[in-house]
């Protein structure tokens, strides 16, 4: 028996030893911080319970980052999900031409999001590009980022360009899975191009539209560092600070390591929740249909 | 096959129980006279003037072996945070601030007599005792301004007292020009470099030691005197003679702005006068002091800026010895004038006699200033005990940028910054 235990485990041990060490071993410190009033330059902890987590729901910085970030990830979850779908319809035809379109959507995924960061706000300044070529044509353009208002759009309109291509991926990847007897049987019945979408595509797109929606639903919901390069949370006191932009604010500028871990826990029990009922409700419909 | 599986389980445990353990010491270098150095980089800090400044001292203390680190961005203090708390805390850092460190015992307190040779021995106390070598003072802000749209304006003198500045920005609003260069994005600093003007000279000319008495709660942001330099400030946006639509600059294109000639005035530190004399740009630059209500001459600055040594450095001796090296090294003295337009706080060092005329013109700003008695601390600069409490910098630049959009009003941006510094405690 031991043996037949040891021989499993020297397979299972390196797999369960990285997800101890780097994934529930630093939440279980970090709940622990929480509960804590941490700052290393301010010793001793001491244990403080929950007040952390009582206070983080009196506070309007991040009341207000939970706002922000909200904004940002319904964005994130809707628009890339709808014109990745747009264009891989568009794009889900033979020929060197579409090949070469479908890298070029992709391109924008495997850059650094500091490099595309950089880009953007360079191309959104006040004298940038895109505002000299609205002026040219008449337009009295917006502060893309300058202006409070304005600014959490056009971050998540930057990580939509960049998320797009992703999505493009895995619904061209979804709509060539689906059975072209199929399609073609919709088409002897007399349903039209939109009817056969509606019936037969997009109901097998199913596994595609979980995928996409999770992974922006996470990413999205964890958005640092276009934050950090482009706006440092401004103009103004919390016009772009998502809940991770705070949780590295509070710890590594304020050294206020308990109460930013009160955050990142929060912020990981709300990305689990919401995750996990999406995700329900997504693989439902896949059993569905 | 079993032993082989046992041991193989075993090595595994090992090194993921070594994975998982915490380095005891607090970072530095291995044996040797190896020490890691911590530099930022800016427009006028480049990699090459520390690689020649590393160098300088290495030639002159062949022992020492130098790692360069590089901060991410120009917040280096974060950074070092980043790196004491990951274990990676380096032995030397240059202008990194010491409040919190050294209260927390991670920085070498250096001696009167290792401060013996530097002008103001005495700056930026924590609790008592100097962790910072006061190697330079920088006057934060003078108002450089392009002389060419000074004079398309009609302004013939440069402006001293308030109403003068304003008269100044309206006829220079009136001529299309923006009055006053400024920046945001993901350099703060440059939005609230006009506060700190406004807050310096009219808050601390009256009391020196604003900051103090606030970190004793003796006052408060909220208190008429903070909350009049906050609409003072917010006055001047609400008239347009502060393009809120620059907000998203960064430093870099801002400075490039002023240079571009995109607006008259560049509120800005003396670094400035670097990038005056040496970048291209097709118009006279000049200097004058951030003007004051009535004309009384108040010069802020922050004298600091220098090394701090890891207190728990492997190679502390060699770790001091490479930063008062290259503090005191007459040749990196004067380039670092020439690079970043610095005023060493040395005794007896002058700046090189062949600096542009920009830098010349601050430098003498400075000088009768200090001759006059007239330095006060330059606001949201300070880095000691009378400094922002840690992660106070980022809300004051905030705060700026509302006042410059006009988002909140000065009482409600006075009240925030009331918030924000209790939360800091």
């Amino acid at each position: 028996m031991w043996p037949r235990v040891w021989h499993f485990l020297s397979f299972g041990a390196p797999g369960v030893l990285v997800y101890v060490c780097f994934v529930l071993a630093p939440i279980g410190i970090s709940f622990w911080y929480s509960l804590t009033n941490y700052n290393p330059f301010n010793p001793p902890i001491s244990y403080v319970g929950f007040d952390n987590y009582v206070l983080l729901f009196q506070d309007n910085e991040f009341l207000t980052a939970l706002k922000i970030t909200s904004i940002l990830t319904a964005i994130v979850v809707v628009v890339p999900n709808v014109l990745g779908l747009g264009v891989a319809l568009l794009l889900d035809r033979p020929g060197w031409l579409y090949n070469a379109l479908r890298s070029v959507f992709f391109t924008p995924v495997i850059l650094s999001s500091v490099v595309v960061s950089i880009i953007w706000s360079r191309l959104l300044d006040n004298d940038g590009p895109l505002n000299a070529f609205l002026r040219v044509v008449g337009l009295d353009p917006p502060g893309w980022l300058s202006d409070p208002d304005v600014a959490i759009y056009s971050l998540a309109s930057i990580v939509c360009w960049q998320m797009l291509g992703f999505c493009v991926v895995v619904y061209l990847a979804g709509l060539q899975g689906v059975p072209t007897e199929l399609l073609e049987a919709a088409e002897i019945d007399g349903a039209g191009p939109v009817r056969r979408f509606r019936a037969v595509t997009w109901p097998l797109l199913a596994p595609a539209l979980t995928i996409n929606t999770v992974v922006l639903l996470i990413s999205a919901f964890k958005t640092y560092d276009y934050v950090k390069v482009i706006t440092n949370g401004g103009p103004g006191a919390g016009a772009t600070a998502t809940i991770a932009f705070n949780v590295l604010a509070t710890g590594f500028d304020a050294n206020h390591v308990g109460y930013a871990s009160a955050m990142a826990i929060v912020m990981l029990l709300i990305v689990a929740v919401v995750t996990a009922v999406v995700l329900k409700l997504l693989q439902r419909r896949e059993v569905d249909l | 096959m079993k032993r082989f599986s046992a041991v193989g389980a075993a090595l595994l445990l090992a090194a993921g129980l070594a994975g998982c353990s915490v380095k005891s010491d607090t970072g530095g270098t291995g044996g040797g006279e190896e020490i890691s150095f911590l530099t930022f980089e800016t427009p006028n800090l480049k990699p090459e003037y520390w690689d020649e400044a590393i160098k300088r001292v290495q030639a002159k203390n062949p022992e020492i072996k130098v790692k360069k680190l590089v901060a991410p961005n120009t917040d280096r203090t974060a950074y070092a945070k980043q790196l004491l708390q990951s274990g990676q805390f380096p032995d030397v850092m240059i202008a990194v601030a010491p409040a919190g460190f050294a209260e927390a015992g991670e920085l070498y307190a250096w001696s009167p007599d290792e401060l013996k040779d530097f002008e103001f021995p005495t700056a930026n106390p924590v609790r008592g005792k100097y962790f910072q070598l006061p190697a330079n003072t920088q006057t934060i802000p003078p108002v450089y301004y392009n002389k060419k749209l000074f004079a398309a304006a009609g302004i013939t003198a440069e402006p001293k007292t308030w109403p003068e500045l304003i008269a100044a920005a309206e006829k220079l609003k009136a001529a299309g020009t923006t009055p006053f260069v400024t920046g945001g994005g993901k350099d703060g600093f440059a939005s609230s470099m006009i506060l700190a003007g406004i807050v310096s000279t009219d808050v601390y000319s009256k009391n020196k030691d604003w900051l103090t008495h606030r970190r004793e709660d003796k006052v408060k942001f909220a208190d008429p005197d903070f909350t009049a330099a906050l609409a003072k400030f917010a006055d001047l946006a609400a008239k347009g003679y502060v393009d809120k639509t620059s907000l998203s600059r960064d430093y870099t294109a801002t400075e490039q702005a002023f240079l571009e000639g995109k607006g008259a005035m560049y509120p800005m530190g003396n670094w400035f006068a670097a990038a005056a004399d040496s970048k291209p740009h097709d118009f006279d630059i000049g200097v004058f002091n951030f003007p004051t209500t009535d004309g009384k001459l108040v010069v802020p600055a922050y004298t600091g800026g220098g090394m701090i040594v890891n207190a728990n450095s492997k190679n502390l001796p060699a770790a001091k010895k490479f930063a008062l090296a290259f503090q005191l090294d007459k040749a990196q003295l004067d380039q670092s004038v020439k690079a970043d337009g610095l005023i060493p706080a040395i005794k007896g060092y002058t700046p090189p006699s062949d600096m542009g005329a920009v830098y010349q013109a601050g430098y003498k700003l400075y000088q009768d200033a200090v001759k006059q008695s007239a330095v006060v601390h330059a606001f949201r600069w300070e880095t000691a005990d009378d400094g922002l409490l840690p992660g106070m910098a980022d809300k004051v630049d905030q705060a700026a940028q509302d006042l410059i959009t006009g988002r909140k009003p000065a009482a409600e941006v006075a009240a925030f910054l009331d918030t924000e510094w209790n939360k800091a405690r």
